[in-house]
């Protein structure tokens, strides 16, 4: 052994160069073509908020059509042309709105956005590394993004619109390009922006698990990783197992859409025409959509998890409750993610006994998700808690997760679901917990590590704002729409004045949008407070301004590329030793002393 | 330093050095294989899926059973068990590159690797031939109520049920006049087209021999996308294999491992053909045995 | 030792000498060659059951049953010895073999689903139960007739 301990002495990472000297780098290599996996992340979170604008701004438009059907808007007209025919918002457009705020928000901001950001920002910085494993890689999964983005864009400039067969992209719709305007170019370049976004995944993925598995440095045992890096690495591992199904589901849909294949369609007509088409299943797609898209939930979900337990313990002052429980909740919700799919399918002519297989599958998730949140809980009981705005955010995530969550139960089981699919209860359902939440784990994340970030704070008192008119919107949004969904109120539709019954949501409908509206007009407030607090904020001016344990704040206010000066600490305990021996904090770094007891 | 004993003393997991014992460009490789597995995963599960929901499913005996150079001899399975053996052959070869990397041996490395690339190719060949003699092949088959004559594609599947000799002689009498001049050609080889169309359609039907001609229903239409588009995707990897098998033959050529001092870019590209021929056993499998 | 590229590599693996290696080598490729020229022929047999009257449905099932676990047996030595993954430390070996485990789940439920969409449209699709089912036995003599199948008619 002793040979290779020397070899390791020096430090971990391959790019230990890097580190020691700061030698000159051209404007495009430092902040373009960056490999440091922190510019990357900026890149990533930046990106992201660029297209959580463009998302947020479509659900606004198409909030405007629902809460106020009849009224026209004639500005409308003057930015859309036709789309927004005499100020009032055309159906194919409504529909073009709602695929790709959907797409947008779930893959480019959630995913890549939220994931992206923190996996490559925090990864390096709280295991000890100097970088990515392949910062090369690293900077193709942001570039890859950044082609899927540019494509998605196109598609909405093109003078068919943009794809309009949901988020969810179900054949025969989206297979058959005589089907409507959205179904011609734009989904294709939807498909094609898919790809890529996938094949940016898997560069990512493949990069985090590596980096996590082999990059720690020396004490950092698997057993003593932040919380954020455990959600990291299942976040991966379902992204890397599950994105691949998708690629196969959208390259059968594209053969479908151009080569003539009968993947997915069977005895159709369209506008009088019987199409050749035989012996495919719609059905089929649903299963390889949703194998990606159940686990999906949890790519999105985790990171927010992860980064809400971390910010927690930091702002409660006590060690987080049941670190080993976490882990097993994170583990038992990543494997139970990848058997539940076809709980999205129980109507579309499932085989009903599979169903019931999947009702109970779906079902079980509620216990580790149940921990999860009995941890956060206890970890907050009787603590010290220091109400920073990544702390209220950290607690709204709870909230938010513990109201959707509930609902999931309702709609996890099938007799409920017959009567409550594909409606606002929906809706509703998957805004709260998957939606809003992991938001709220992400502007979290975006509060507490800004300083690490761009070595300044965000305003304060933007930040309060931000974070209660964002959370009671939420609810005010939201909340009804429950209601709305027993009532039967379908989603996706883009008129309901048809029904009598109804109209009673009339008003409802109204408030939701308005206050939808100053929701949007709030998180236009905190992208003013984060660009301004990148060059205006107050200056950091402690290595350690949240009293934290974990490796990330023993690295210098604006750390270089490689991250330490000098060495890489080592570790030699857990990230969570708060309020421990009579001391507020004991970092990572600092050995166990001789009589120290045991957390 | 005793392998064995240091394996059980290590603590793998307590940071600072890889839980596996491998770099990270491999381990990368490893789950990026595993990803690729998904896709492939997918792709054949799809397709069982469909198979599944049909009521008929040609049997891969009837459609794979021709020989480059034997014409209409029946030899199911014969060929594609020669681009298996290529396959596994070549795998063979990449294990001894890889081996000879090991030992540094670059010339061992150029030769093996020179070897794989062949096999490479030769699979592509074959693969290449098979699709091709598929697509223009040319099947009777009955479509509302009379005879044409298609290929294996994407869009059209001639390997219904057999349809029966009545049937067939009932729908001959429908069939247009260039059809049944293709469809007689077929029997009567002595005969030219320009001979055969020259006869009234009542001469062509009683020289068309229905025994030897198998008319059949059309197939299932997903039979033909599966087959191109898993067969295909799987070329798709063997063709990127070969291509990353040629750059590494150059590099390995120009010493860059030489002097890197070690082999492992070999390794990773020995990783991912093995992979190759590991999607082609399921493939095998799924398509041409059951 | 050979490459001390990587630091993250605790101990470079000291590869098996010449003659060891080639024996594994030869002794694969030999089981894999055999075990394809089995599969090979449990292919025929199944051909010919198929040609025969009266298929065994049973027998063919069984037939197809060994072919896949023979497959099986060869991913598992093209992995575990051209892939070097049986040589590899045990975590390693664990963390490609379990992934691989949710297959299980997902080909379950994926073919399940195919044949109960298949019993659907046969109850509620006249249409497509009369179009594609293969006539049975009596309505078309040339079924049961040991045909040789037709071959490519260029």
């Amino acid at each position: 052994m002793s040979e290779t301990s020397t070899l390791h002495a020096g430090a971990v990472g391959h790019h230990d160069d890097h580190g020691h000297g700061h030698h000159e780098q051209s404007f495009i290599s430092k902040y373009i073509f960056s490999m440091d996996h922190k510019t990357i992340g900026k890149q990533f979170l930046i990106t992201g908020i660029v297209w959580a604008i463009i998302g947020g701004l479509f659900s606004v438009l198409f909030r405007l059509q629902l809460g106020y059907p009849d009224q026209t808007f004639p500005i409308l007209e003057t930015f859309f042309g036709h789309w927004a025919k005499g100020g009032q918002i055309q159906p194919e457009f409504y529909y073009g709105l709602v695929t790709i705020h959907g797409t947008v928000l779930v893959f480019f901001v959630l995913t890549a956005g939220l994931s992206g950001t923190f996996a490559n920002l925090l990864i390096p910085l709280q295991i000890g590394a100097r970088d990515m494993a392949s910062p090369f890689m690293n900077m193709l999964s942001y570039w890859f993004f950044f082609l899927a983005g540019i494509v998605m864009l196109s598609s909405i400039f093109v003078h068919t619109g943009p794809a309009s067969g949901g988020w969810t992209m179900y054949p025969p719709l989206s297979a058959l390009r005589q089907a409507g305007d959205g179904q011609k170019i734009g989904t294709d370049l939807w498909l094609i922006a898919m790809a890529l976004f996938i094949v940016s995944s898997l560069l990512g993925g493949l990069n985090y698990i590596s980096t996590i598995l082999n990059m720690r440095t020396k004490g950092m045992s698997m057993t003593r990783l932040p919380l954020p890096i455990w959600a990291m690495f299942f976040t991966a591992v379902l992204g890397v197992l599950s994105f691949p199904v998708l690629l196969s589901g959208a390259i059968l849909l594209l053969f479908d859409r151009n080569l003539g294949t009968s993947f997915y369609l069977s005895d159709i007509v369209v506008n009088g025409e019987i199409l050749p088409n035989e012996g495919g299943s719609a059905i089929l797609y649903q299963h390889l959509f949703w194998f990606l898209g159940h686990p999906e939930v949890y790519i999105i979900l985790l990171p927010a998890m992860g980064m809400v337990s971390e910010i927690l313990s930091v702002s409660a002052r006590k060690p987080i409750f049941g670190y080993m429980a976490m882990l097993g909740s994170m583990f038992a919700i990543a494997i139970l993610a990848f058997l539940v799919w076809a709980h999205h399918m129980f109507v579309t002519g499932l085989n009903p006994f599979l169903g019931s297989v999947f009702v109970l599958l779906t079902l079980l998730i509620a216990v580790p998700s149940a921990i999860k949140v009995f941890n956060w809980l206890t970890t907050l009981w009787r603590g010290n808690i220091r109400f920073t705005p990544a702390a209220l955010f950290a607690i709204g995530f709870v909230s938010l997760f513990i109201s959707g969550g509930l609902t999931g139960i309702f709609l996890g089981n099938s007799t409920i679901d017959i009567h409550l699919h594909d409606t606002m209860f929906v809706v509703a359902h998957f805004h709260i917990v998957m939606g809003v939440a992991s938001f709220f784990g992400m502007f979290a994340g975006v509060y507490h590590w800004f300083p690490k970030m761009f070595g300044r704070y965000m305003n304060n008192t933007l930040a309060y704002i931000h974070f209660w008119v964002t959370m009671a919107g939420a609810y005010l949004i939201f909340w009804p729409m429950h209601y709305q969904g027993l009532a039967g109120v379908p989603r996706r539709y883009l008129d309901k004045k048809g029904w009598v019954s109804f109209n009673q949501f009339a008003d409802l409908d109204k408030m939701i949008t308005v206050v939808s509206i100053i929701v949007f007009a709030v998180q236009l407030m905190f992208v003013f407070n984060f660009f301004y607090s990148i060059y205006k904020g107050r200056k950091v001016t402690t290595t350690n301004p949240w009293e934290a344990n974990t490796l990330e704040w023993t690295t210098p206010i604006n750390p270089g590329h490689g991250n330490w000066v000098g060495e890489i600490p080592e570790v030699h305990r857990w990230p969570y030793d708060y309020a421990k021996d009579g001391r507020d904090f004991i970092p990572q770094t600092e050995p166990v002393g001789a009589n120290e007891s045991k957390h | 330093m005793a392998t064995t004993a240091t394996v059980h003393q290590t603590k793998w997991w307590s940071g600072g050095k890889s839980p596996f014992n491998l770099e990270y460009g491999k381990l990368m490789m490893w789950y990026f294989l595993m990803s690729d597995a998904f896709t492939f995963g997918a792709f054949l599960i799809s397709y069982g899926s469909i198979r599944f929901s049909q009521n008929f499913w040609p049997d891969p005996n009837v459609v794979f059973n021709a020989f480059p150079g034997a014409g209409h001899a029946n030899l199911p399975l014969a060929f594609v068990s020669v681009m298996t053996f290529i396959l596994i052959i070549s795998s063979v070869t990449m294990v001894l590159a890889v081996h000879a990397g090991h030992k540094g041996d670059k010339a061992g490395v150029v030769k093996w690797l020179f070897w794989t690339i062949v096999g490479g190719v030769a699979f592509l060949s074959c693969q290449a031939w098979e699709w091709h003699h598929l697509i223009t092949g040319e099947h009777a088959v009955l479509v509302d109520g009379k005879i044409d004559i298609i290929g294996q594609t994407m869009r059209g599947n001639p390997w219904g049920s057999l349809v029966s000799h009545d049937a067939a002689l009932a729908a001959l009498q429908n069939t247009p006049h260039e059809t049944l001049v293709n469809l007689a050609h077929q029997s009567n080889h002595g005969s030219s087209h320009e001979q055969l169309a020259a006869l009234t359609d009542k001469d062509l039907i009683s020289k068309i021999n229905l025994d030897e001609l198998h008319v059949r229903t059309k197939g299932p239409i997903a039979f033909g996308g599966y087959f191109y588009g898993i067969t295909g995707f799987h070329g798709f990897h063997v063709f990127s294999g070969v291509v990353i098998n040629i750059v590494m033959l150059m590099m390995t050529q120009k010493n860059v491992f030489q002097n890197r001092g070690h082999y492992l870019m070999i390794e990773k590209a020995g990783l991912y053909w093995h992979f190759v021929d590991l999607v082609w056993v399921f493939v095998f499998l799924c398509f041409y045995l059951i | 030792m050979q490459h001390p590229a990587f630091e993250e590599v605790t101990i470079h693996h000291e590869h098996a000498d010449d003659g060891t290696f080639y024996k594994k080598v030869k002794k694969t490729t030999l089981l894999l060659s055999v075990i394809t020229v089995i599969e090979l022929v449990i292919g025929l047999a199944i051909y010919n059951i198929h040609k025969g009257e009266n298929p065994n449905e049973f027998l063919i099932l069984a037939f197809k049953g060994m072919v896949c676990i023979l497959t099986l047996a060869k991913a598992y030595y093209i992995v575990s010895v051209f892939m070097h993954l049986g040589d590899e430390i045990r975590n390693m070996i664990m963390t490609i073999v379990v992934p691989l485990l949710l297959f299980i789940w997902f080909i379950a439920a994926f073919i399940w689903d195919g044949n109960s969409y298949k019993n659907l449209r046969n109850t509620y699709d006249k249409h497509f139960q009369e179009s594609t089912m293969p006539a049975k036995h009596g309505t078309h003599k040339e079924e049961a007739k040991p045909a040789a199948p037709a071959s490519g008619k260029e």
